[in-house]
């Protein structure tokens, strides 16, 4: 890769990603396509959202349950359940969901508007695409990933219960008053500050992929997967900083 | 009105136009002809400003556009309307949201004011009954006359530019267009075609230039281009007589 376009596309990127959000607070401020943004990336997100936090609590609590019991420790399921799930799997997993169905889609949306020349004709009428489509698509994932992730840990956890009381032969009573016990400010701090993180990381992203697409349909696989790939790279690596940061200000000790 | 003087221009390295010079008054009719990819496209856009040429200057009624920062150019934007290939229409919106996408940007009329302005250009090209339709209901030839229409909706232009208006278009609806083209003009716009198709270029203009290798080869009149002796204006202009070489007795 050479070193100079780099640069300059690492440039780009930031500008965009930077006017995107400052998008927020200046005039105009598109309502009509945030909101829309919002309905798409929420609640059309939130059936395959459920689906994938069910089985992936169902399966974290099949996996622990059989090892815990080895250790004698059962009776601690619905503790490790939930760090995991509140802390790492959770904000994680729903990123990933994310990524897949809505970064995907506003890669390839603004894409084919480039292709298209919608963006062009966007900027003849005077309008900013970056204002247009970047903080729109900013905003909705900025709202919406974190509910998601919320609702995703929900789910996870009654899944995990569902193993625990009904496979693993657990109290539920037992497992929903660690759960509780787990659910201090210090793990909810840190599941919450990750979605925050995610969803702006996987809008700006998708956003920049979808503006450098050039050249027909060939043009628009290779910036749509750009964005997919880049964002999980980019989750997996700040998800390990930023859990290292987080463990540092919240005084554990590593 | 536009003046080109010694633009250069290449996409990373690659150039595209070399030291291309011309100049346009207004009210001209003016064809740009040329092969694909001999940068037909990147003329218009360097007009309007959404491309900037790496030396040279760019004069619009005077005024050199080159270092203008985004918001400068809306006004020189202004004084254009572009209809890019295949109308560019935004495919999320229906027909009547596209044609009252700068009414809603620009200004405060009531939904009925828009309704009615909307309906009196759908009129204008034609199109009045399309007006529910999404745009990827609609066929090539009233794609681009919905994107005339939205490019009318707010400002008169001065200037019309036309990138490929009748490119993948049947003869019929080419022909729609071209009347279109031509009706749009006895308004006193001017207007720039960029088009490969030299029927449609006779229909619309009276003045031509043949673009070739990044410069300009040929600028004169319909006369003069049918005359012209340089071998790929005659490619071009052959097309209009070919005679199918029939078989057998005659
Ligand atoms: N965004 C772009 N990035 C790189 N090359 C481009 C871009 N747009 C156009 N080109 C190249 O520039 C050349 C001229 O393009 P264009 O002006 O669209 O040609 P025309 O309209 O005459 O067919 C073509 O070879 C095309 O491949
Ligand atoms: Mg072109």
């Amino acid at each position: 890769m050479q070193i100079r376009p780099l640069i300059s596309s690492l440039q780009d990127f930031y500008l965009l990603s930077y006017h995107g959000f400052l998008g927020i607070f200046r005039r105009p401020f598109y309502w009509k396509d945030t909101l829309e943004q919002m309905d798409y990336a929420g609640a059309g997100s939130f059936f395959i959202m459920a689906l994938v936090s069910l089985f992936v609590g169902m399966a974290l609590s099949l996996q622990l349950a059989a090892e815990l019991a080895v250790l004698g420790l059962k009776m601690y399921i619905g503790k490790v359940v939930g760090i995991t799930i509140i802390r790492e799997v959770g904000p994680v997993v729903a990123a990933l969901v994310f990524t897949g169905r809505v970064g995907a889609g506003m890669a390839s949306e603004i894409g084919s508007m480039m292709i298209g020349n919608q963006v062009d004709s966007l900027r003849v009428f005077g309008v900013d695409p970056i204002k247009k489509l970047v903080t729109p698509r900013l905003v909705a994932s900025l709202v919406m990933l974190p509910a998601l992730t919320i609702m995703g840990d929900a789910i996870s956890l009654i899944g995990a219960w569902y193993i625990a009381a009904f496979v693993s032969n657990q109290s539920s009573y037992v497992y929903w008053s660690t759960v509780r016990g787990v659910l201090d400010f210090q793990n909810v701090f840190s599941g919450a500050v990750k979605p925050f993180m995610f969803g702006y990381l996987i809008a700006s992203i998708s956003c920049y992929m979808g503006f450098t697409t050039r050249g027909g349909s060939t043009g628009l696989r290779t910036s749509t997967t750009n964005a997919v790939v880049m964002s999980i790279i980019m989750i997996i690596i700040s998800d390990f900083v930023l859990t290292r940061i987080l463990l540092y200000v919240l005084g554990y000790k590593t | 009105m536009i003046v080109f003087d010694r633009v250069t221009f290449g996409y990373n390295a690659k150039p595209i136009l070399n030291e291309l010079s011309f100049q346009v008054d207004p009210g001209e009719k003016i064809a740009i002809l040329g092969g694909s990819g001999e940068g037909k496209t990147t003329i218009l856009k360097l007009i309007v400003g959404l491309i900037r040429p790496d030396s040279g200057r760019i004069l619009i009624e005077g005024e050199d556009i080159t270092h203008k920062t985004e918001e400068e150019l809306n006004d020189v934007r202004r004084k254009f309307s572009i209809v890019f290939q295949a109308g560019a229409l935004f495919d999320s919106l229906t027909v009547k949201e596209n044609v009252a996408f700068c009414l809603r940007e620009y200004t405060k009329m009531t939904e009925d004011e828009i309704d009615a302005k909307v309906r009196e250009l759908l009129r204008l090209v034609d199109l009045e009954p399309a007006i529910h339709l999404m745009p990827a209901e609609l066929s090539g030839g009233m794609h681009r006359r919905v994107a005339i229409a939205r490019s009318l909706a707010v400002h008169k232009p001065i200037m019309m530019l036309y990138d490929e208006a009748t490119a993948g278009l049947d003869p019929v609806n080419s022909d729609n267009i071209c009347n279109l083209i031509v009706e749009l003009s006895s308004f006193g716009m001017g207007h720039m075609m960029v088009t490969h198709k030299v029927v449609d270029a006779l229909k619309v203009a009276d003045r031509f230039l043949f673009l070739e290798g990044g410069t300009v080869v040929f600028d004169g009149g319909a006369d003069e281009l049918l005359a012209s002796s340089h071998p790929h204006i005659r490619t071009f202009v052959d097309e209009l007589r070919y005679q199918p070489k029939v078989s057998g007795k005659r």
